[in-house]
């Protein structure tokens, strides 16, 4: 189990940043993301690995008009 | 298309160059004036003009940069409104621009008077 | 075109410009007629910056407390700010406007680019104040080439936007180099009728050789300008330079500038592609968090449906690769055009035009809020706004509502004269705004005016039941709201209805911050967000800037360097903005000054709301806002909702869909009266939503005038502890 801004989501193995997004339906291009408070940059979503237990914060930045 | 060719391997670092082309358009000779720019960042020199590609007449919102009928790429100064796009967008870094001597950017108009300082001929002009 | 009769005529010096400022403003008494020019003192300049802030300064000095829009002494007050025509940094064009709103009855202001805002500037002119009515048709001609005013006798044949345009950039100009030169004001047949006019500001685009539009659409300016009898405001500058502003440091500024240009070079294309397809990215993704407002708000998405108005599709029908910013220097470049578009209805029927692309606001409110899933269609209804001179967010909203009570058979096919106005219904929709703008059919020109207004006149004319009509109604303070979906964000309810003047997106976008990323728990999280983020966004207003360089493109390392609510404010931007205004003004301010500077004007500007409500300045929210209100609405999300409820202790099971309804209503109102105290006391307010006295002292405001209104209406019960 992992949580994502404060909401438990199921952790199996071998999941990505980028997994972890998908799962969340999470399609906004402008997301941070943080894995216990530690920034991942963007094009390692895909490959970033995120423990069990991980405190993930996929922070959505405002835009638009 | 009238074009300035660099052979960055011949190029010894003397500033020939860079000093010709500031003192022909600024009137003294500094490098943070010239436009062409040679630095040498460690394994050999790196010569670094405007190649003449246009991808900042695209960006100008008026229209003040344009292509010469020698295929130079020209700034007209009377249109030019100095936002400086044509710097941020320019894919090699060749649009210039100094506060202290101009509003407007500058850039190389291939003019030749650097290749013909250059003692090593790693500058060349060419008309194809 | 004939030439036009000189009504009247002033000739004057420009005011050279330093530092940003001519310490000049012009008033122009159309009605007299008589001209004015002020000076600018320096205290003007301390407590109100510029722009906005210079508008609402005049307009207080104007109007008295009784003032309503259409008084002659209402004014329309037009100030760009002191960087604004800076020609380094992106977005330095817009023009603020502000004046007595006929939908709210208080201030409003609403701001545009285009070359208005720069041009006055350079003619001589920090701000430009127009008051009176004139007896018919008049356009005002300021010409800062020739330190010329004129109040010349309309000969227009066609008071409609892209034609008044388009005349009197070819009659105003010498040849077609000349056309760029001017800017031009105009606004539409409909602002008569409608009290949601609004203003088009215009751009000559020397590329595709046509005069472009952009709005300062929202508030009813433009209906002001008609009830003037104003057909046009134009401005002709032509020495245009790179230093106009003489501004303090120049290399500064461009080299903050360039910075700025190379990282959306760089970056947009993978960041939100405003060079590409401007606002309208966001379509898809407000859909997919629910936040897309479909059918009046009911929903906030439609997966059947999102497919066909999808970015991708509007990113084929607008022209690439042209430069689209709406003032010199702009990279963002987001002012998207549809070239070479033939109009389907109408007067224009068959003609080929280029419109000015949709933004986001526009797909939604002519789109889906109107359940209609067909770009060409919303293309047409924005060109045909923008040519009557109404603005799309209200024009949208007000349809929505429309519709959702003809659904409701709250009015019939009889009432809207033989109109079927069903969500979706396009072809009758079309023709409801084609009669908006001829003026003559009664129940056009109710829509014409809002939901307010429709909420009374179908009550009392239709028999419309209030009850529904007040929770479906998507206004605040008397406006309409703007297009996303607040319902799941209590942040957001107060990013749109604790504002200064109604429910639109240039306070607080704080949906994502609240609803998805869940940075704001408490209520005193989100009164700080709603303190920190209206004022922060305020200081463009008073400075000239757009809103959008700010953060629809952000550093590559901004996420890497910030920890999360940091890197929402997109430090290395406000950086940019404290060195770009010492660059220009040379006055040293910090970071924090900027919340401080514009504190002084959002406190100012809510003291002048409630001096024109009479002490009544509330800020309403219609159930819709907060959460479903029917079945349908409940149903279509049945395990979030019911999720909701458990969350605050209650057992959806065996409770009917209505019951269920009514005890998240019931919840959410009492969260909605938490909000409003937190937020009121964060900023300074009494319980009331009045500025104390303190805050007023502590800002620098505390003129005699100003006192006078706050003492008036301030009870010594309403103070929080």
């Amino acid at each position: 189990m992992i949580t994502v801004n404060g909401e438990p989501l199921d952790w199996k193995p071998g999941m990505t940043v980028q997994d972890v997004l998908d799962a969340k339906r999470y399609t906004f291009r402008m997301i941070g993301v943080w894995i216990n408070d530690r920034p991942v940059p963007k094009n390692e979503f895909t490959t970033t690995e995120v423990p069990d237990g991980a405190v993930v914060q996929a922070v959505h930045m405002v835009s638009g008009g | 298309m009238r074009w300035l060719k660099t052979y960055a391997e011949k190029c010894i670092n003397c500033g020939k160059c860079m000093d010709t082309c500031s003192k022909t358009y600024f009137k003294e000779e500094n490098p943070s004036l010239s436009r062409v720019v040679v630095t040498n960042p460690g394994a050999g020199q790196n010569i670094s003009v405007c190649n003449q590609c246009g991808a900042c007449m695209a960006v100008c919102p008026t229209e003040a940069l344009y292509r010469d009928k020698n295929g130079v790429v020209q700034l007209d100064k009377s249109k030019c409104t100095s936002c400086l796009m044509c710097v941020g967008f320019c894919p090699t870094g060749n649009m210039l621009y100094a506060a202290s001597k101009q509003t407007e950017p500058f850039k190389c108009v291939a003019c030749g008077l650097c290749a013909k300082a250059c003692p090593t001929q790693a500058l060349v002009l060419i008309n194809d | 075109m004939e030439k036009m009769k000189v009504l009247a005529e002033w000739t004057y010096t420009p005011a050279p410009i330093e530092r940003g400022y001519t310490r000049k403003t012009l008033y122009v008494n159309v009605g007299e007629p008589r001209m004015e020019i002020k000076d600018v003192s320096q205290d003007m300049i301390d407590t109100f910056t510029g722009g906005r802030g210079f508008d609402l300064k005049l307009l207080w000095d104007a109007v008295k407390d009784t003032t309503k829009w259409n008084d002659p002494e209402n004014e329309i007050v037009l100030s760009g700010g002191p960087l604004c025509g800076i020609t380094q940094y992106p977005g330095a064009g817009k023009c603020y406007a502000a004046f007595i709103s006929p939908l709210s009855g208080q201030t409003y202001d609403s701001n545009s680019g285009g070359y208005w805002g720069p041009l006055s500037k350079f003619s001589g002119f920090d701000a430009v104040e127009i008051q009176g009515k004139a007896e018919r048709d008049i356009i005002l001609f300021i010409n800062g080439d020739e330190g010329k005013i004129q109040i010349l006798e309309s000969n227009l044949k066609d008071l409609n936007a892209y034609a008044v345009t388009e005349t009197l950039h070819e009659y105003f100009a010498v040849d077609e180099a000349d056309k760029r030169n001017i800017s031009v004001i105009s606004t539409g047949k409909a602002a008569e009728t409608s009290y949601y006019g609004c203003m088009n500001m215009s751009f000559y685009d020397t590329r595709r050789k046509v005069a472009r539009l952009k709005q300062a659409g929202r508030g009813g300016g433009g209906t002001i300008m008609r009830d003037k009898k104003i057909a046009a405001m134009v401005v002709k500058f032509s020495k245009m330079g790179g230093n106009l502003n003489n501004v303090v440091d120049l290399d500064t500024l461009q080299k903050v500038g360039v910075k700025l240009h190379k990282e959306i070079h760089d970056l947009d294309d993978v960041q939100c592609k405003m060079r590409k397809v401007g606002t309208a990215h966001l379509n898809e993704i407000m859909d997919e968090y629910h936040l897309l407002p479909t059918n009046n708000y009911k929903f906030g998405q439609n997966p059947a449906e999102i497919a066909k108005i999808h970015s991708a599709v509007y990113e084929r029908l607008f022209t690439q690769g042209m430069p689209d910013g709406c003032w010199y220097g702009c990279s963002m470049s987001c002012a998207k055009a549809v070239d070479g578009f033939t109009v389907q209805t109408g007067p224009c029927k068959g003609e080929k035009v280029t419109v000015d692309g949709p933004e986001y606001e526009t797909v939604a409110a002519l789109g889906s809020n109107i359940g209609v899933y067909d770009p060409l269609w919303t293309i047409e209804a924005n060109f045909y706004a923008d040519h009557y001179g109404m603005d799309t967010i209200s024009l949208g909203t007000a349809i929505a509502f429309v519709c959702e009570c003809y659904e409701l058979g709250l009015i019939n096919r009889n009432d809207t004269n033989g109109l079927d106005l069903k969500f979706g219904n396009k072809d009758d929709i079309m023709e409801l705004i084609h009669r908006m703008a001829a003026g003559k059919d009664e129940f056009a020109s109710m829509v014409a005016k809002g939901i307010r207004y429709m909420k009374k006149a179908f009550a009392e004319k239709f028999k419309a039941d209030a009850r529904t009509m007040e929770a479906i109604g998507m206004e605040g303070q008397g406006v309409e709201t703007s297009e996303y979906v607040p319902k799941e964000s209590i942040a957001q309810w107060g990013g749109y209805y604790l504002t200064l003047k109604g429910p639109q997106h240039d306070e607080a976008w704080l949906i994502f911050m609240d609803m998805v990323n869940k940075q704001l728990p408490t209520f005193e999280d989100k009164a700080e967000a709603l303190h920190y983020f209206p004022n922060f966004r305020t200081w463009f207003s008073l400075v000239g800037l757009c809103k959008l360089p700010w953060n629809d493109v952000e550093p590559a390392n901004n996420r890497i360097v910030n920890e999360p609510r940091e890197a929402a404010k997109v430090p290395e931007h406000v950086q940019n903005y404290v060195d770009i205004f010492n660059a220009v003004t040379g006055k040293g301010i910090r970071k924090e000054d900027i919340i401080t500077m514009s504190e002084k004007v959002y406190n100012f500007q809510r003291v002048f709301q409630v001096r024109m409500k009479q002490g009544e300045a509330f800020h309403n929210i219609p159930l819709r806002a907060l959460g479903p209100v029917f079945p349908d609405e409940w149903e279509a999300r049945r395990e979030y909702y019911d999720g909701k409820l458990r969350e605050i202790g209650i057992d959806p099971s065996g409770l009917s869909t209505e019951e269920k309804i009514k005890k998240l209503q019931e919840y959410r109102l009492g969260m909605w009266e938490g909000l409003k105290m937190a937020v009121y006391k964060r900023r300074g307010w009494n319980k009331k939503g009045i500025p104390t006295l303190e805050t007023l002292k502590r800002l620098g405001i505390d003129y005699p005038d100003v006192v006078a209104v706050v003492e008036k209406y301030s009870k010594p019960e309403d103070n929080f502890e």
